[in-house]
């Protein structure tokens, strides 16, 4: 079994506690509690999953397919800023692919690998609903439309 | 039973319980539906899509693992629309399988190569790479898990979260990169393990013990029940003598769950893995072993020992049948008036119990002595007599004395016996100390009733020939006491 | 031009609720509070409302099959859909972040309607803007006293197309996996935590505070004959004007497309897709076809969210077709074996395609595969992906030819 350790300061636990009484049934409040793992550890690993799944209630393997489910969530960790790029039918016919090959030149990895300074990963993410302003970007969590390399090359310089 | 109605399956009008799945109402009609997912103990998720019928009325064929019979419901499961949708679904099953057919321990009760034959029959058509996932995986002690092999119908997930509890495997990923897998960290080790291999349709979960040992094709199969604890699970012998040299000679190749009211579909792993001793260590020949070691005819024992046996005190076990314990108190009560029986379930034979099969004395048939009203004395009692060398004969039948006082102690205390006699399938560690050593078959090699802990009566059919010239145990009592009379 | 949810869109501050009511907000809210709930329920069945998030469900006809109080004791709940994650469809991004209260006020709408007091809206991760906006305006909502009957909260999705089909968003809302269920029972009988809940998208509930002022005749009449009011259209790929146009339900093809300013650059059109990705494309044909539920379904397609993906004559079909099946491979939950292999089967083949290592064999053998998995699945996302190809294949073969000569 994977041991539930408790890889979480006091506040997040708070946090994550919170989320076990938010909604009318414990096990509601589980994806946003996962959101909020994978935001400060950049992935979700086992023991994480463990101590979630005790807290909610939850068999461990439960919570690992959830995990391992949803795109959002990682099992291995990204980078600090993670940059999703849209791939759907609208972004790709309005050069997403250009821009993949852009974000792998600026940041110098390829898709879902981390920059040796762990400042940033990159990915391609299904259709972002941003199609009238494709290709569009996610960059952590926000959405930018009209991705240039002007932008990309930016963004490279400008985020920590 | 709820409400009997009428509906149509296949064009017969049909009775059934209203609100009873058409799977289950077809295959009560003797009409079997090709499925994959559906498992009457573990639920309908209705994901493998392969158990369509047409059904009047409905604008595409529906599965029946969903479908509840109502009255007038009409259902066809024979139509070229069902065995089109059987066969296009078939074909997305097997379009990322390996294939690996002459390398898999499931060959030849594989749900894959079964419905291909019944309801698929297409020629490949797919020239795409297929998808690889991880093989050989050691699941657990007993099972082995092949990704790649696995059609995903959640059978073995949904055992470890709804019958044992206990959560080792997951469904993780999805899409096509999905997998089944024991969850990090876990190993799929809880008492029943070995059933997801019996529920897996396909070739992804196979028995480690009983990997690559004999080709299914060569077994044969008896009804039995488990002699491992006092559930008295209904059991299938699984026996390999057509080729003898398979299976490392042994002729037990598995010993399988078989569905009775008693254990439902399941069996625990003590019991499934339990049989070791019924091909090593037994006995076959009648011997008188001292003073000097000579072999005896089963007449020529019972002449020579049948007089012998007054003032005995005689061991024995729960592994007894009811036809045993009958001839048993035939013989040594009613004849030899014995007051001094030991049977009762020592730490020997006493193991862990749970709330799902297993019970704690690990023999199937103490109810039944108690039936005839035969009491068992302690076995420190009989230490102590052995001890002050009060007993002159003693008779162990189907118990291993080692086991209950250590093999030193019992060696100590059974040397000193004036008269000691051995009967059972296995010589166990003190076989040599025996003055006549009988042997008796095992309960694969004989036909028998055990009595359950509720009281159910557990019949079990022969499944194997005996070991040399080794007779039940109730055959060797009645020999006994033949020669008395 | 008719416009009743985009009406008001040039205002800077309608999301403020003090703009949003000055404009005559939350009016919807009390008179439908002064109406029994059968009534506002009539009264949306009048108006033809229909299912705005894909499925065309008549809207009071769902409502109805919540069972009463005394059938069912115990709490109902209303969930709006804005897991909204077609390619193509982005409207319900504008709806929220031009006017959040809309939506709050519709939900609260259809809490009197089916008696919940719990209301969830559901809101996509990939919009953060959104949930921030939508938060705001559930705490003016708050402070103005209008949740005192019914509470509202909000909850983020994780990145799962499938989250946003009713019965997966319900799973994903109890912290499962987004595995569709297989109805009956429907989630209005058996939904949130097994309780009746009426599950609407965002564009649906924002049109109800409209029919309750103005009342569903005036909504049905603006529409196509059996779905009222109007719809508002996502529209992007190869057109000038790339954007949300709103209008009454019936408008034709022909005029949508002229208000986007028409295919870009002035080059020939190849084919609209009406719904969002996973719809049929409709082609220059089309152009009068009557854009509403029925009459996009009688043209061989769905209306769907009306996400509308332009696609100009330089577009390849087999690329086009790939695109979309890659997305539905991705996105496929993997419940089902005939989605799950096949989708996955069907995007390697189109790329073996792409690669320029077709045969002819590979034409029939992706129709096959397509008819093998259509109708045979738990949802539809799998039966689309047996649509997709095969009605690219059908509408362009020759395209489909050109590739496959090439192996």
């Amino acid at each position: 079994m994977t041991e539930p350790s408790a890889p979480f300061t006091p506040e997040q636990e708070a946090a994550l506690r919170k989320w076990t009484q938010y909604y009318p049934y414990k096990q509601m409040g589980l994806v946003e509690a996962l959101r909020c793992v994978q935001d400060w550890h950049r992935h979700i690993k086992p023991e994480a999953a463990a101590y979630v799944a005790q807290l909610f209630g939850l068999p461990f393997n439960h919570v690992w397919g959830v995990v391992t489910f949803f795109p959002t969530f990682t099992t291995k960790p990204t980078g600090k800023n993670r940059i999703g790029l849209c791939r759907g039918l609208s972004c790709w016919l309005a050069g997403s692919p250009q821009m993949a090959k852009r974000l792998e030149s600026t940041l110098g990895v390829a898709e879902k690998e981390v920059t040796e300074d762990g400042r940033f990963s990159w990915e391609e993410m299904e259709c972002l609903g941003a199609c009238e302003q494709g290709p569009a970007l996610l960059v952590n969590d926000r959405l930018q439309g009209q991705a240039t390399d002007e932008k990309i090359a930016a963004l490279a310089k400008e985020l920590k | 039973m709820g409400k009997l109605v009428k509906y149509r399956l296949n064009g017969r009008e049909v009775e059934a319980e209203e609100g009873r799945l058409v799977i289950d109402a077809a295959k009560d009609a003797g009409v079997e539906i090709a499925h994959y997912c559906y498992h009457p103990a573990l639920g309908n998720p209705g994901n493998c899509r392969l158990c369509v019928v047409e059904v009047a009325g409905a604008p595409k064929p529906m599965p029946s693992c969903r479908l509840p019979v109502k009255e007038g419901l009409d259902v066809r499961t024979d139509t070229d629309a069902v065995k089109r949708a059987q066969a296009g679904v078939l074909e997305l099953h097997l379009v990322n399988h390996p294939l690996d057919c002459p390398v898999c321990d499931q060959s030849g009760e594989c749900g894959l190569q079964d419905y291909y034959m019944k309801v698929g029959r297409y020629p490949s058509r797919a020239r795409e790479d297929k998808e690889h996932k991880g093989k050989r995986i050691e699941a657990g002690p007993h099972v082995m898990l092949d990704q790649e092999r696995c059609i995903l119908c959640t059978r073995c997930t949904r055992f470890v979260d709804q019958v044992t509890k206990t959560h080792e495997l997951g469904i993780f990923s999805r899409g096509h990169q999905e997998r089944v897998e024991v969850a990090p960290g876990m190993t799929l080790d809880n008492a029943y393990s070995g059933n997801v291999v019996d529920i897996c349709p396909v070739g992804a979960l196979t028995d480690r013990d009983f990997r690559y040992k004999v080709r299914v094709w060569y077994l044969d199969h008896a009804d039995s029940i488990c002699p491992g604890c006092s559930r008295g699970c209904g059991i299938s012998v699984h026996t390999s003598t057509k080729r003898p040299w398979h299976n490392e000679g042994r002729r037990v190749a598995r010993l399988k769950p078989r569905w009775s009211e008693v254990n439902g579909h399941w069996m625990c792993d003590d019991g499934r893995y339990g049989f070791a001793n019924l091909d090593t260590d037994r006995l076959g020949k009648v011997l008188r072993l001292r003073p000097e070691r000579v072999e005896l005819s089963w007449v020529d024992m019972a002449e020579e020992l049948a007089g012998r046996l007054d003032g005995v005190k005689v061991v024995a076990s729960g592994m007894l049948s009811n036809e045993d314990w009958a001839a048993f108190k035939a013989l040594f009560v009613d004849t030899l008036t014995v007051q001094d029986l030991y049977f009762s379930a020592e730490p020997d034979q006493i193991g862990a119990e749970d709330d799902l099969l297993r019970k704690k004395e690990k023999v199937p048939n103490l109810k039944g002595a108690e039936a005839l009203g035969l009491k068992s004395g302690s076995f420190d009692r009989l230490a102590e007599d052995l001890e002050a060398g009060k007993v002159r004969c003693l008779y162990v039948i189907e118990r291993d004395l080692a086991k209950v006082w250590g093999e030193a102690r019992a060696r100590a205390l059974l040397t000193q016996v004036p008269l000691l006699v051995f009967q059972g399938p296995n010589k166990g560690a003190l076989g040599d100390l025996a003055h006549y050593r009988l042997p008796a078959t095992a309960y694969v090699e004989e036909e028998g009733c055990f009595t359950n802990f509720e009281g159910n009566r557990r019949p079990y059919r022969k499944a194997l020939e005996p070991i040399g010239c080794a007779r039940p145990d109730w055959e060797i009592f009645k020999l006994l006491q033949e020669a008395r009379s | 031009m008719t416009k009743i949810l985009t009406k008001h869109f040039d205002e800077p501050k309608l999301h403020e609720l003090e703009t949003y009511r000055r404009l005559g907000g939350y009016q919807g809210l009390e008179k439908a509070l002064s109406m029994s709930r059968k009534d506002v329920t009539e009264e949306v069945k009048k108006s033809n409302l229909r299912g705005l998030g894909g499925a065309g469900f008549p809207t009071g006809g769902k409502w109805e099959t919540v069972p009463p109080e005394e059938k069912s004791p115990g709490p109902r709940y209303v969930v709006v859909n804005c897991d909204e994650s077609e390619p193509g469809c982005f409207k319900d991004r504008v709806l929220v972040a031009r006017a959040p209260h809309q939506v709050i006020e519709g939900a609260l709408i259809v809490a009197h309607a089916i008696d919940a007091h719990d209301a969830f809206i559901f809101v996509r991760g990939e919009y953060q803007n959104q949930y921030d906006i939508l938060e705001d305006a559930i705490r003016e909502a708050e402070s103005a006293g209008y949740l005192k009957r019914c509470g509202m909260k909000l909850m983020r999705g994780a990145g799962a197309y499938i989250s946003g089909l009713d019965t997966a968003l319900l799973e994903t809302m109890e912290g499962k996996k987004a595995w569709p269920r297989q109805p009956p029972p429907f989630p209005t009988v058996v939904g949130l935590m097994g309780r009746p809940t009426a599950v609407n998208n965002v564009e649906t509930v924002s049109m109800l505070p409209h029919i309750m002022v103005n009342g569903g005749d005036w909504f049905a009449k603006i529409g196509a004959p059996k779905s009222g009011g109007t719809v508002v259209f996502s529209i992007s790929g190869h057109v000038e004007k790339p954007g949300v146009y709103e209008f009454p339900m019936g408008v034709k093809l022909r005029e949508v497309l002229a208000a986007a300013g028409g295919v870009k650059g002035g080059r020939k059109l190849k084919c609209v897709i009406p719904g969002g990705a996973s719809m049929p494309p409709l082609v220059e044909k089309d152009l009068d076809v009557a854009l509403d539920f029925d009459g996009v379904r009688a043209a061989g397609t769905f209306l769907g969210a009306g996400g509308m993906i332009v696609l100009d004559e330089t577009a390849d079909a087999v690329a086009v077709a790939h695109n979309i099946e890659r997305f539905l491979a991705h996105e496929s939950c993997g419940q089902c074996t005939p989605c799950r292999e096949g989708s996955a089967w069907t995007e390697r083949i189109l790329g073996r395609l792409l690669d320029g290592k077709g045969t002819p064999d590979d034409l029939p053998n992706i129709q096959r595969v397509g008819e093998n998995i259509t109708g045979k699945v738990i949802c539809a996302l799998g039966d689309t992906v047996g649509v997709i190809t095969r009605a690219y294949l059908a509408k362009f073969p020759e395209d489909f030819k050109k590739r496959a000569a090439n192996g």
